[in-house]
């Protein structure tokens, strides 16, 4: 049989036409990979901003262009949310890793829709140049990420249209993507490689997929309806014609909710993946651990309300959300205790990937307990927009889903750029981030909880205990930032560093054992892909760990 | 140090000897027995992980490869219906303690609240109104913008807006409920230590967000009667009309 020739460029040999023009899923997965890592670091800087401005009460941000120093802050705070949500924690996966990994991973060639895949990269790289155009005052977008009307409809909110913009690019974008990814799930899948046979981290960007897919009707619904109240005069939002503001609210969380599970469940596959592998043991309850990710999935879509429990919904609805808010914990917790179990006789190795992920359970634990008050409405109507909404999401997406995506990209870092990086500026940076993350939001959830701290405030009393609390968040702050720009800093340096292996880990999952390092053009060394019988992503037996 | 003392202490203090404010003290409760849950839950998982994590580590040449155990259904089932249970306790504890959170007693002193940018305007039984503006010069109000209420006595509150989305968080009383444009919604708090309470903003609302509060002047009810000015509640539509053309 014939072998296609492919001009055998790997991605560091790629000239700026083939960027342009590239329809390889490798390729594609590395320009969302590079525009994510951007945006989270110019989002990281907003968030420092944003932290100049709480340390003490007052407004220390200068007045701009006409704009106030609250005015700044409103702004960035929009920008940090935003781009941190859907740049960095929605596109990461969907985007990055899940591109990169899911055809390696379940031995195809390429996803189904290559072009489809890069239109969909093009369109996120559209929404962001616009997320660029508002560092332009006159553009300041100062509704929040969620721009809840009828705010999002005021003119002092700033330019409403970009918003839509911006959201419905993304929107397009991340349909083209899990469209995408469920059918290459579905359809491409080797010779021999069942649905039980599927990595985790395959399971979870199934999953988040059809997330997505069905949320983002929604989200575009919420949008749309924006816009032709806004500019074409219709009124379904405005309560003085019979519309009501409560329905944005609605279609915006029955997407808005389930997105944080596209953004925390592949981290969860990629716990499930580093955990295995660094201690030589396959992953405990595998079929446990996949339905939990379609329960999480499913229970998901019925949780929404939580978003809402003092926004005068019913107090029926509320009691019915907040039982099916708590049930996301079963799920949550068989995952959980599956990784523990794990560990037990296993051959653990604490390299930087298994750091980020040990991190990454054991502050996803605190995430998730946490979670629990805005589950239990008695609580979270004391609770609701204060600070420790924003010290608990922290630890689930600042933490838990932060540390799991660089455990990622160390963890894949060698496979995909074909380099090792630096290990001992990797557990530096693990652990000042660790720490830095914890002294940051564990102060901030007592200051909701305990304080009573609105959220969303530039300004507050001054208060001494408050200032004092402001102030060691910052330090945790700087302390985190300091932790992340070593790991940029690796990450670029070790693109010179010393070649990598094919499979350092030892991993017997397919994009380790068999591929080359970088990954060639066709991705395997030997077509087609075929699996055994007892093969499994997770079978340290037989030597299936280290060929195949 | 000092704070995870103060926490422990809060959470703690189950036999407190004066309640503060209702319905904070039902919401205490909450929060007590979702921390101690909480805690024991953290420990259950950290201890074990932290253990395998070292008793497990890998050594070279001497313990290099992980045992070869798939799953262990049993405990797979344990660890599924014991959480379901703790799910569904805490879930009818918040009930239990929601109802009584969100339904005030009888006999509540009644005060509609209208939210707008930047401000509360607080409306009495017998028409009195104080508006409560935010102020650009720090957290301080004059006396004639601060809303009385009596201390001891329960104080049901009926909110709607003007404009955008608001909230009313009544701070000593950790509760709070969004003022929405087009409809009524409805919070109780009573507040038993007379003194200055601060009343925040806690939907966004733009620029002065932050700086949207009112002041709760919490007084005796004596004191509460003679400055709302008669005990008797007056005719409600007349009284109103007038004090809007006063103002």
């Amino acid at each position: 049989m014939a072998v296609a020739k492919a001009p055998s460029i790997p991605w560091y040999g790629a000239t700026l036409k083939e960027w342009l023009f590239t329809t390889d899923h490798k390729k594609v997965g590395m320009l969302y990979l590079v525009t994510t890592l951007l945006y989270f670091a110019v989002a990281g800087l907003f968030g420092m901003l944003v932290r100049y401005e709480q340390t003490a009460p007052g407004i220390q941000l200068p007045s701009l262009f006409g704009k106030t120093g609250a005015d700044l802050y409103n702004y960035l705070l929009t920008g940090h949310g935003a781009i941190i949500l859907l740049w960095w924690a929605v596109n990461v996966w969907m985007g990055g890793f899940a591109n990169i990994l899911v055809p390696l991973m379940i031995g195809a060639k390429d996803v189904a829709f290559p072009r489809l895949n890069a239109f969909g990269y093009w369109a996120f790289f559209g929404a962001s140049v616009l997320v660029l155009l508002t560092l332009i005052p006159q553009n300041w977008i100062m509704m929040l990420w969620t721009g809840y009307p009828p705010y999002s409809m005021n003119d002092n909110a700033g330019s409403t249209i970009l918003y839509i913009a911006i959201v419905a690019l993304y929107g397009v974008s991340s349909t083209a993507g899990s469209v995408n990814m469920i059918t290459t799930i579905v359809s491409l899948r080797a010779k021999g490689l069942g649905w039980t046979k599927l990595n985790l981290f395959a399971h979870s960007i199934m999953a988040a997929s059809l997330i997505n897919l069905f949320g983002v009707p929604a989200l575009l619904g919420a949008i749309t309806l924006l816009f032709t109240d806004k500019y074409l005069g219709t009124n379904f939002y405005n309560p003085a014609l019979g519309g009501d503001p409560l329905l944005y609210q609605h279609l915006l969380w029955f997407y808005s909710h389930p997105v944080v599970y596209i953004m925390i469940l592949p981290a969860f596959g990629v716990f499930s993946e580093v955990i295995s592998t660094m201690s030589r043991k396959p992953i405990f309850g595998y079929i446990s651990m996949m339905f939990a990710i379609y329960a999480i999935a499913l229970v998901g879509f019925f949780t929404w309300v939580h978003h809402m429990f003092v926004s005068g919904v019913p107090d029926w609805a509320r009691v019915i959300f907040s039982y099916t808010t708590l049930f996301v914990a079963v799920p949550t917790g068989i995952k959980i205790f599956n990784w523990v179990a794990t560990l037990h006789k296993g051959a653990i190795r604490f390299n930087s990937p298994m750091l980020f992920t040990l991190g990454g359970i054991l502050m996803f634990l605190i995430g998730g307990l946490t979670g629990i008050p805005n589950a239990m409405v008695s609580i979270d109507i004391g609770i609701s927009d204060s600070l420790f909404i924003v010290g608990h999401f922290h630890y689930v997406l600042g933490m838990a889903l932060t540390f799991g995506a660089f455990s990622g990209m160390y963890y894949w870092y060698p496979k995909i750029i074909g380099k090792m990086y630096s290990e001992g500026i990797a557990k530096l940076s693990f652990w000042l981030m660790l720490i830095g993350a914890n002294i940051f939001y564990f102060f901030q959830m007592y200051m909701g909880m305990v304080q009573g701290m609105p959220r969303r405030y530039p300004d507050y009393p001054p208060i001494p205990e408050w200032i004092s609390l402001m102030q060691i968040q910052t330090v945790g702050s700087i302390i985190l930032g300091i932790g992340i720009l070593l790991s940029f800093i690796n990450w670029i340096k070790s693109l010179w560093g010393p070649k990598a292996p094919d499979n350092p880990w030892g991993s017997p999952s397919l994009e380790w054992t068999m591929t080359d390092t970088p990954v060639g053009p066709h991705n395997f060394k030997k077509e087609p892909v075929e699996v055994p019988e007892d093969w499994h992503p997770y079978a340290y037996y037989k030597g299936y760990h280290t060929h195949i | 140090m000092k704070y995870l003392l103060t926490l422990l202490a809060l959470t703690g203090s189950v036999f407190a000897e004066e309640v503060l404010a209702y319905p904070r003290a039902y919401w205490e409760n909450s929060v007590k027995v979702w921390f101690w849950v909480a805690v024991i839950i953290y420990l259950i998982v950290a201890i074990p992980s932290i253990y395998f994590a070292i008793k497990y580590r890998y050594r070279k040449g001497e313990h290099e490869e992980g045992e070869h155990i798939e799953g262990n259904t049993a405990l797979e089932v344990v660890w599924t219906v014991i959480p379901t249970i703790i799910v569904l306790f805490l879930g009818t504890y918040s009930f239990a303690n929601f109802v009584k959170q969100r339904n005030a007693p009888e006999g509540a002193l009644e005060v509609k609240v209208v939210a707008f940018m930047w401000g509360w305007e607080f409306e009495y039984p017998n028409g009195k109104k104080v508006y409560a503006f935010f102020n650009q010069e720090g957290f301080t109000a004059p006396e004639e913008q601060k809303a009385y209420v009596p201390a001891g006595k329960p104080v049901k509150v009926y909110l709607t807006s003007r404009d955008v989305i608001h909230s009313f968080f009544v701070h000593p009383a950790k509760i709070t409920e969004d003022a929405v444009p087009g409809r009524i919604t409805r919070l109780w708090f009573q507040i038993n230590k007379p003194g200055e309470y601060f009343v925040f903003c806690r939907e966004y609302c733009g620029t002065w967000h932050s700086r949207m509060f009112a002041i709760l002047k919490v007084v005796s009810e004596e004191e509460f009667n003679k400055w709302l000015g008669g005990t008797q509640p007056a005719q409600q539509t007349s009284s109103t009309e007038a004090n809007i053309t006063t103002q």
